[in-house]
């Protein structure tokens, strides 16, 4: 073997692969400290991001978003239901975030993952502001629309969670409901499927940063940088204000999550290019 | 700006903490903030299942059960915000192919669920004895319609918040936090300003948090020496 007569005698010669598979966090630091990442990135360089809207015909709102090789499909299929006695004028938005092992071996079938079940919770109450739930209901206190989002990971490559803000929020703007009349006699709602009308979202911005080894930033994890990371920090923006940052994990400083916030700003110009 | 309640701004209710009440258990603390309950009971060191053993530290589970109904995506959020927090301060690599599982049982909620979660967790923990590198506090503010921030808010002020920020900070020299989530629509100099009051409070729960401790020596060592 070439390789083997190449080392000196008693020293360990493997291929890079091995070495990646048995020091996944050596493999990581050998090209952190060297200023770069295993992909070749930049510590603030993203992925590559794709968004391509009404990807899915029977659907009445769809997106699909791809972040590298992280791909995420999200479907909305509008219905009439009756709003929540506590907010008769209102509709709602069920937000559903699948992490089904079709996505990553980590994942098992059956009762969805709690990072599965964390997504959707985690989505649902950031949507709830972005949208105008009143604008969702029909007659107050009988019909409203349900929009429910079924976001399904297709890919898992790290971020799914930026990913999946982001196929919602262009799936929520390729949305088209028909207009609505509310008979009060007979309690039905007809659609009037010529006038179709679009909804008003807000615009979020989603950054996913993570904390590898320590002491280096890097934006836009990939799956093997997610295994390593010590914390994370999403950080949502709109147009004119910070949405939400959700630190987690180990303890940083101060000055990283300004940072973040930083950092965000220069990727909410991204994709706000690539949503409009 | 007053308050319903009649509290300064940067008031927190009155605090409160029970340790070692249930005794089934390896570790127990019920952490009150006002009408704010929270009780947690810690197994650990205990076997682990196969699925979770982890070679080279101990599995940290979190269960949270709601004060009324059953367990929803909502609860799992909050499970995984507390095991987020301490996963990185239990000294879990001393108890290798072990789980130290945190049960918390909400008693009432009036705001501030989170924060008093994570303080009921660390009361706990260290009543359980279990290894941690050190105490963490958590604190809740909410910023109103006027601009005005609010310390540890109740249930009917965090519904008419225009933001809400949770931090939990480790005892000791450092600065940063250890868990933040600010959601709503605010800027950074109101994210700024929620930052330094929860950091001021989380100094006064921790020196709270360190009376109790005290007391709770104080009273078993007497017991014992009797």
């Amino acid at each position: 073997m070439a390789a083997a007569e190449t080392t000196t005698p008693g020293q360990l010669s493997f291929a890079i692969e091995t070495f990646e598979r048995i020091h996944p966090t050596e493999f990581q630091r050998r090209f952190l400290s060297q200023g770069t990442r295993h992909d070749g990135r930049g510590f603030a360089q993203f992925r590559p991001t794709h968004i391509v809207r009404s990807t899915i015909s029977t659907a009445q709102g769809s997106a699909t978003v791809r972040i590298g090789n992280t791909t995420v499909v999200c479907g909305i299929k509008a219905e009439v239901s009756e709003p929540d006695v506590s907010t008769p004028k209102a509709g709602y938005l069920v937000t559903n975030v699948e992490l089904s092992p079709m996505c990553s071996a980590r994942f098992r079938p059956g009762a969805p993952s709690e990072q599965a079940q964390v997504a959707s919770e985690h989505i649902s109450r950031l949507f709830q502001s972005a949208i105008d739930v009143e604008s969702l209901g029909i007659e107050e206190g009988r019909a409203c629309w349900v929009l429910y989002a079924d976001i399904v990971c297709i890919k898992h490559d790290g971020n799914v969670l930026d990913a999946a803000i982001v196929a919602l929020q262009a799936a929520l703007r390729d949305l088209q409901l028909p207009k609505v009349e509310f008979d009060a006699v007979s309690g039905v709602v007809s659609a009037d499927k010529s006038k179709m009308q679009p909804l008003e979202v807000e615009a979020l911005y989603p950054t996913t940063l993570s904390v590898l080894d320590g002491n280096y930033l890097v934006a836009d994890a990939d799956d093997a940088e997610e295994q390593m990371a010590a914390s994370s920090v999403l950080v949502v923006l709109t147009d004119s204000a910070v949405a939400n940052i959700w630190k987690r994990g180990a303890l940083v400083e101060r000055k990283l999550v300004e940072k973040c916030v930083a950092m965000a700003e220069a990727r909410k110009q991204e994709l706000a290019t690539l949503l409009n | 700006m007053q308050r319903p309640d009649r509290r300064e701004a940067n008031q927190i209710r009155s605090l409160h903490c029970m340790l070692g009440q249930l005794s089934r258990v390896d570790g127990s603390a019920q952490f009150s903030s006002g009408k704010t309950s929270v009780l947690c009971g810690v197994y650990g060191p205990i076997d682990v299942k196969v699925y979770d053993e982890k070679l080279d530290r101990a599995h940290i589970e979190v269960k949270f059960r709601p004060d009324i109904g059953v367990p929803t995506t909502k609860d799992k959020w909050v499970e995984s915000a507390v095991r987020s927090t301490f996963e990185k301060e239990v000294l879990a690599q001393l108890h290798p192919r072990t789980l130290v599982q945190i049960n918390l049982q909400v008693r009432e909620n009036d705001g501030s669920v989170d924060a008093t979660a994570i303080n009921a967790t660390t009361m706990a923990l260290v009543d359980a004895g279990v290894p941690m590198k050190t105490t963490v506090a958590a604190a809740a503010c909410v910023v109103l319609k006027d601009g005005s921030i609010v310390a540890d808010p109740t249930k009917e002020e965090a519904e008419l918040a225009v933001s809400t920020h949770t931090f939990a900070f480790a005892n000791g020299s450092s600065d940063g936090p250890l868990y933040v989530d600010s959601r709503g629509r605010f800027s950074m100099a109101e994210y700024n300003r929620c930052y330094d009051l929860c950091r001021l409070t989380c100094d006064r729960i921790l020196a709270f948090m360190r009376t109790a401790l005290e007391s709770k020596i104080q009273k078993e060592s007497a017991i014992s020496a009797v």
